[in-house]
């Protein structure tokens, strides 16, 4: 029987060790031999070695994780929490040397992981808790004001597109994920929020150091997030569920928190 | 406090609150851009993505430093997030200074690349860590930040000599060093230090800290302390204190 080649070529050594990061967990009868024998035995096992390592990548994974989703730790605990990350480490591992992204298929992960269980609304909440972090990072772009519709020729204004804040996102949950969010901040007591206390919609900005996030009506956030989403005003109008009566209220809205950046109207003559 | 230096990918944004809080910092003291995750020794491609928003933050916020450490850190798509060990090979330096090179050629700038605590050694190493540096230095044409933490880290963790290390680095190539605090860590019948930068520069730590500040003079460092960071006055306390064996050895130099 051939003994495995000593690991001295760089692409395969650091193809074994990263399986060794990646395993859950050494001694020496189950480390993989090549690579033991190919790490300095000085009277401390090298698996031992090793564990330090995949302990130290498992952590710094866990901890990328629970500082983008502090509400979630706060409501599940610390153990159920390393749980999760675990076995999402396993199904989303990092793509990126830099951690800030690990969290990024968190949301969409724990819908399918917790489908059916009384736990479902925790990938709302994670779906707000992303949002709140994608905003932190977003670019900063000058508002516009109100006043650039005004220019539009009134037959225009149903195809114009306002063009929002890269800074904003919009969730829309069955659940009181608002409620939840406020109840879990640092600064408060963390009481419990039932979640069958009803549906709530969630406008998300940020300010000079924060996130924002504002409750709105279910067919306000409907109608924002279709404007977000590229749509002109009638048809953001009638894929949400916004009465046009309240349409002005809801760009007045937009237009005073400095959240439209741009306006397009299309080119007079050239209306299809 | 004379200057301040920061993880590069701390500043990866496109816009926002942590950007802004680094420029009012920037308008105030001369900067350091610290990089943990381009893993210049993987075999993997470089990231050439990442690279763009390391060039971005330098772009704008016109650092003095820019770092990284020889290290890799992803393999088969997955990245670690961590600073992985090299073996200190010809091919693993081959490899590395064609990186560095390849990195410094997109940057338009040389690099700091900084030595590596570790908790392993391999047995297919044919350099010593400051030889495989120097090496590095001399293809490269890269500076290095010389952590003395990591130094004496080594020297308990793998046996190193680190007079030897100090005293076999390129003089001039050494542009920075760092400072630390580690955690003692009982692993079977050892003791292993843990450079987790959560407590005070220990003594022994210091006294390498003038040897090194004998032989090299008076090079700009840093305090790093990023876990269990104390009050303010603590802080300040410690790098007040490297200020002074700053200001002994530039006196010596005088």
């Amino acid at each position: 029987m051939n003994s495995p080649p000593e690991p001295t070529h760089l692409a395969q050594l650091q193809a074994r060790l990263a399986a060794a990061l990646r395993s859950p967990g050494h001694d020496r009868a189950t480390a993989d031999p090549a690579l033991i024998a190919g790490i300095v035995d000085d009277g401390l096992d090298p698996a031992a070695r090793l564990n330090l390592y995949r302990n130290n990548t498992r952590a710094m994974f866990v901890g990328a994780l629970a500082r983008s989703f502090p509400v979630i730790v706060r409501r599940v605990g610390d153990g159920y929490f390393h749980r999760l990350a675990a076995e999402y480490r396993d199904a989303h591992p990092s793509r990126s040397g830099d951690l800030h992204w690990i969290g990024e298929n968190f949301p969409a992960w724990l819908t399918v992981r917790l489908a059916g269980t009384q736990y479902a609304w925790l990938a709302d909440l994670a779906r707000l808790e992303w949002a709140c972090e994608e905003v932190l990072v977003a670019a900063d772009v000058p508002a516009i004001s109100i006043e650039a519709l005004g220019v539009v020729a009134p037959e225009a204004l149903p195809e114009v597109r306002l063009q929002l804040q890269p800074a904003l996102r919009c969730v829309s949950s069955r659940y009181p994920v608002w409620s939840v969010w406020r109840a879990n901040q640092p600064d408060q007591p963390g009481e419990a929020i039932a979640a069958d206390r009803g549906a709530e919609h969630v406008v998300i900005t940020r300010t000079d150091d924060r996130p924002v996030l504002h409750l709105r009506p279910e067919a306000e956030v409907q109608f924002v997030a279709a404007l977000s989403a590229g749509a002109g005003l009638q048809d953001a109008l009638e894929s949400s569920s916004l009465p046009v009566e309240d349409l002005p209220l809801a760009l007045a809205w937009l237009f005073q928190n400095g959240l439209v950046v741009a306006l397009e109207a299309p080119v007079p003559g050239e209306k299809e | 406090m004379g200057w301040i230096e920061v993880h590069t990918e701390n500043y990866f944004q496109d816009g926002g609150p942590q950007l802004r809080a680094l420029e009012r910092a920037r308008a105030l003291y001369p900067l350091s851009l610290h990089g943990v995750g381009l893993g210049l020794g993987s075999t993997a491609p470089l990231d050439r993505e990442h690279l763009r928003r390391v060039k971005r933050a330098i772009d704008r916020f016109e650092p003095a430093l820019v770092s990284e450490h020889a290290c890799w850190g992803q393999s088969g798509g997955e990245h670690f997030n961590d600073l992985l060990p090299l073996p200190q090979t010809e091919e693993a330096l081959r490899h590395l200074a064609s990186r560095v090179r390849e990195v410094q050629d997109v940057l338009g700038r040389q690099i700091l690349v900084e030595n590596l605590s570790s908790y392993l050694a391999f047995t297919s190493s044919q350099l010593t860590e400051w030889e495989f540096l120097s090496a590095l230095v001399e293809e490269s044409g890269c500076g290095l930040l010389l952590d003395v933490n990591n130094i004496f880290v080594n020297s308990v963790n793998l046996g190193i000599d680190p007079h030897k290390f100090i005293a076999g680095v390129p003089q001039h190539a050494v542009q920075e060093m760092h400072l630390a605090g580690h955690l003692r860590k009982q692993v079977g019948q050892r003791v292993l230090l843990i450079d987790d930068h959560g407590s005070a520069v220990c003594p022994d730590v210091w006294r390498l800290f003038e040897t090194a500040l004998r032989r090299l003079g008076p090079v700009p460092t840093l305090i790093e302390w990023d876990t269990d960071v104390p009050a303010l006055d603590v802080l300040v306390a410690e790098a007040a204190l490297a200020d002074q064996y700053l200001e002994r050895a530039r006196e010596l130099a005088a």
